[in-house]
């Protein structure tokens, strides 16, 4: 949020001081005990934080009663469906609706004029990241970016296939969707482009009039002459080009939505799923131009985000305008197919990087230059921009240069998108230490142990200018290497071979960065009965917050977990809250439920007192209730809430310092040469997340980011066709997922190393398992196929480029027979 | 337009629908019956999976009308009042649901997986069975680990 742009540390440009151990800790870094109110948690009062505590979401979902979006419905409700581009770049001659006006049971077609003409704006989505530690990406003269307005329906033309153009609100689905197909739009082609290296070679199309090239951010961050001098000096030099590929969530829940309007009190409110309705609130009323009060948005169970649901869709916009217009509730349910086509999209970033290293294998300085393709507007620059943080990952780098691009194509908005940005990096660096492993003849696991991060240089300053806050790098890999039985490996090599099966293992070192809006806010209530509430205004996916935040709140105030209900996803009761992303959730809400709890504890203390007739510093605290060791009377936190005067506390905090998540990931495949089927046998992963509140829940956090991280780098792929810019992963019978049958269990630890910046020690779970794994498949793949001549292989990995590849190896002839 | 009657969870339930109306919609729509899902128009993803006259289907790819007379279970008819399935409450136990949209499917198709194979079932063949219901959170892990431990539960209760 730009009210947060404040300092000045990480600008283009700045040369910033070589990395090593952070001596000058920026103000307001570490957790002040005194400043928060809460001083210093005492770790025996933990009862329920740290236990595999079962989930309270679970009876609900279970027994199939959810409260997704499209479950919802409310009297006389209207359905609407979109009429989207067939091509990636054509001009709207014009849009004939005639036909479909006449259709049974059509209320309205709705286009973009019609938009304009009732005063509606684009989305203000905000997509440059802004607290004071994100990387301050510019366009290329130094000025804010242009980010490509987001009309809910574009008047000039559609920037790629899918955008939707025209709206059918009729009184079924089917109804609505027979008569989009009866609007007639007048196109004319234009021509298209959708790989970011295209974008900007010269002559190619214009996304945007206003962004001659298409590239529209272009900043350089570090030392360039420090780095070039190092590069100078340099034993040696490994160099790599990789594309990221271009994916999708694919949350099982395709999104919806579905609005609601009361005449009488001009109130709207919209079910819709996403992760955080307080922004969504805020940016639909922006767009229609609602007062914010005359808007609730409820979001409540939400069937997966992965980062696609952070931002606002169009379609939640267009069903509240109709449902104004036409005084019906309307309803928006996406189909898979429409999901493949319009859900926001993650990855696709090009990066070249270099590395420097001295005879010992040293590492010197580095060099990158990332691309990331944003697609027809930018929605978020989040994943650049976090990449950029963590170019040198897990290793000490004394001097780096980046380039930072972002480039409009004629292809689908990308968004954070599972450890947005994260894996991108980690999967360069990754790739570029192992190839320099190999260039250079030493042991990947030793080149990795001599360049790791040191505990000793915590915090520890990178030459991006991160500040890596705690973690025992060197000791991830070990517990992570012991895990996977790393001593195995030569027998489990000689016994797939025996099987006519190539084995491979990778393994890659991650750090990433858990950032995030800085400010949440927290509501706590006692009722007589002893009944908890708390307002907390992060929203979940299946990250358990209903539990998790349970243990905390619970434990601060010494209650048991049932009795703590929390309140989520409803703009009338949570007033303020920046959402479920980044890995935010746990650390921000954490904190200020603590500091909520404190508040709380400090006023029942002053009640208990006047109870007790005793003053309120001699009081102990203790099983939830007050007590005076020169008394055998005590009090407890419901008897001193009373109907009319609840015991009530609220805190808003605002808390900047980035933590930095880390660990050690490996995997192990088997690869048939003859049908180039690969099989992930293992995979072992040690994710220090902080301080672990439900190990039961970060565990099946790290199980599903490991899938997702998997997918991308085995089957899952968005590619388009060059020649007619079609996207051609389409429904899930193009797009390869992960399935029961081609998973292995995973062999998951945890590692607590408790971070200086919150009262907790919390970093985050739950980008861990993705980070790691584009790099730990690849690796182990070209592990495998290495004996054969292999040395390079892009994502994903499907049996199709592993025959390619082997059959381009220079050794391929002789070693397959 | 067409009058459809189906047995769901034991009681015979009647609708006027669209003949192009499929199952899940009749479940959902019709019948308000929401537990069932719909994650995909492809019969990829097995969020629909209901138990039609003994056998797990995707109730995406049946009429509701091809399902005339016949006896439909959802997820809403699996636990016994408060008591609920050994399935459904293993998979509360192992952690084998997050954001519980696959959840209900997902259940279904493991307790027919129960119903077709009996107790005695391993890890290669649930993973295979349950190989069309897609999972994004989960990784499967606390899935399978779910149905192999219900499995073991009914084992016991049956000795
Ligand atoms: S809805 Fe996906 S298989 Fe039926
Ligand atoms: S629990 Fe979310 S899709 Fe399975």
């Amino acid at each position: 949020m730009s009210e947060h742009d404040s300092g000045t540390d990480r600008d283009a440009d700045a040369a910033p001081a070589a990395a090593g151990p952070c001596t000058e800790l920026p103000e307001g870094w570490a957790y002040d005990a005194e400043a928060s109110g809460i001083g210093v948690l005492p770790v025996d009062m933990f009862r329920s934080i740290g236990k595999p505590v079962k989930r309270r979401e679970d009876r609900r979902l279970v027994t199939g009663k959810g409260r997704f979006t499209d479950d919802f419905s409310v009297a006389g409700q209207l359905y609407a469906a979109m009429v989207r581009s067939p091509y990636p770049h054509a001009r709207i001659r014009a849009i004939d609706t005639a036909a479909a006006q006449e259709a049974p049971g059509v209320l309205a077609v709705l286009t973009g004029q019609d938009a304009l003409d009732d005063g509606l704006g684009p989305i203000p989505h905000n997509p440059v990241p802004s607290t004071r530690f994100d990387v301050k990406l510019r366009a290329p003269d130094g000025a804010m970016p242009f980010i490509g307005p987001h009309l809910l329906l574009p008047v000039d033309k559609a920037r790629h296939v899918g955008e939707a153009v025209a709206m059918v609100v009729a009184e079924s689905r089917a109804a609505a969707e027979d008569a989009a197909e009866l609007v007639e739009v007048d196109w004319e082609e234009l021509p298209h482009v959708a790989d970011s290296l295209d974008a900007m070679a010269p002559g190619a199309p214009q996304v945007w009039d206003e962004v001659p090239g298409n590239a529209f951010v272009d900043s350089a961050f570090g030392d360039e002459a420090a780095v070039d001098a190092a590069f100078a000096e340099a034993a040696h030099v490994a160099s790599a080009k990789f594309h990221v590929n271009r994916v999708t969530a694919v949350t099982m829940e395709p999104r919806a939505a579905l609005a609601d309007y009361d005449p009488e009190t001009g109130r709207s409110t919209l079910y819709a799923g996403s992760g955080g309705a307080v922004r969504q609130k805020r940016e639909l009323a922006e767009t229609l131009g609602l007062d914010p009060a005359d808007l609730r948005v409820l979001s409540h169970d939400v069937g997966g985000n992965f980062g696609a649901r952070n931002r606002v869709y169009v379609e939640f916009g267009l069903v509240l305008w109709a449902s104004r217009r036409l005084q019906r509730p309307v309803k928006f349910t996406a189909t898979r197919s429409e999901s493949f086509l319009t859900d926001y999209q993650g990855r696709d970033l090009n990066t070249h990087v270099q590395l420097a290293l001295d005879a010992d294998g040293r590492f010197l300085a580095m060099k990158a230059d990332n691309v990331s393709n944003v697609g027809a507007r930018c929605v978020s620059l989040s994943p650049l921009s976090k990449g950029s943080g963590l170019i040198t990952g897990s290793y000490h780098i004394p001097h780096a240069h980046l380039r930072a691009r972002a480039v409009f194509t004629n292809t689908m908005c990308t968004q954070a998108y599972r450890s947005s940005g994260r894996p991108e990096v980690t999967y360069a660096i990754e790739r570029l230490v192992d190839i320099a492993a190999e260039e250079m003849g030493l042991d990947k696991i030793e080149l990795r142990r001599r360049n790791l991060v040191a505990p000793t240089d915590m915090p520890y300053r990178t030459a991006m200018g991160s500040i890596y806050d705690s973690g025992e790098y060197e000791a991830n890999m070990d517990r992570a290497m012991a895990l996977f039985e790393w001593d195995a490996i030569p027998a489990r090599h000689a016994d797939a071979e025996a099987r006519g099966k190539r084995l491979g293992v990778g393994l890659a070192n991650y750090v990433e960065s858990s950032i995030g809006t800085p400010k949440e806010r927290a509501e706590i209530t006692v009722a007589p009965g002893g009944q908890v509430e708390v307002v907390i205004g992060t929203q979940p996916s299946g990250q358990g917050h209903e539990t998790s935040f349970a243990q905390v709140v619970a434990d601060m105030l010494q209650t048991p977990v049932e009795r703590v209900r929390i309140v989520l996803g409803d703009t009338d009761k949570v007033s303020l809250g920046g959402g479920t992303h980044s890995g935010r959730s746990m650390r921000h809400a954490g904190t200020v439920m603590a500091m909520a709890s404190a508040d709380l504890l400090r006023k029942a203390r002053t009640l208990a007192a006047d109870r007790l007739g005793f003053p309120p510093e001699e009081l102990d605290f203790t099983d939830g209730a007050f007590s005076h060791r020169d008394s055998n009377q005590t009090v407890t936190l419901a008897e001193l809430a009373t109907a009319d005067a609840p015991l009530f506390a609220a805190r808003t905090n605002e808390m900047h310092a980035p933590v930095f998540p880390n660990g050690t990931a490996i995997c192990e495949v088997e690869i048939d040469p003859d049908t180039c089927r690969i099989e992930i046998t293992r995979y072992a992963s040690i994710d220090d997340v902080g301080r672990c509140i439900n190990p039961m829940i970060v565990h099946g956090q790290s199980h599903g980011g490991i899938a997702q991280g998997v997918g991308q780098a085995m089957w899952e792929n968005c590619p388009i066709d060059a020649e007619s810019g079609q996207p051609l992963a389409g429904s899930l019978m193009d797009y390869g997922m992960p399935r029961a049958d081609n998973v292995p269990f995973y062999d998951v630890g945890i590692s607590e190393v408790l971070s200086p910046t919150n009262p907790f020690g919390v970093k985050a779970g739950g980008e861990g398992g993705t980070t790691p794994a584009l790099a730990t498949v690849t690796l182990a793949v070209l592990d495998a196929l290495r004996p054969l001549g292999v040395r390079d292989i892009s994502m994903p990995v499907t049996p199709e480029r592993l025959w390619q590849a082997l059959h381009a190896a220079p050794q391929a002839t002789e070693s397959r027979t | 337009m067409s009058d459809v009657t189906i047995n769901v969870n034991g009681t015979d339930r009647s609708a006027t629908v669209e003949d192009r109306t499929l199952l899940v919609d009749f479940l959902r729509e019709a019948l308000g019956l929401t537990g069932t899902h719909v994650g995909c128009d492809t019969s990829q993803c097995g969020a629909c999976t209901v138990i039609l006259d003994g056998k797990a289907v995707k109730s995406c790819t049946v009429l509701a009308v091809m399902a005339e007379g016949s006896e439909v279970r959802t997820i809403e008819g699996l636990a016994e009042g408060d008591e609920l399935h050994p399935v459904q409450a293993a998979f509360c136990k192992h952690h084998a649901l997050q954001c519980g949209f696959c959840t209900p499917g997902m259940i279904m198709a493991a307790v027919n997986i129960l119903e077709r194979h009996g107790p005695d079932i391993d890890e290669a063949l649930v993973r295979h069975q349950l190989e069309g219901n897609l999972c994004r959170c989960t990784g499967y892990h606390n899935i399978v680990k779910a149905v192999l431990d219900a499995a073991q539960q009914t084992r016991i209760a049956a000795e």
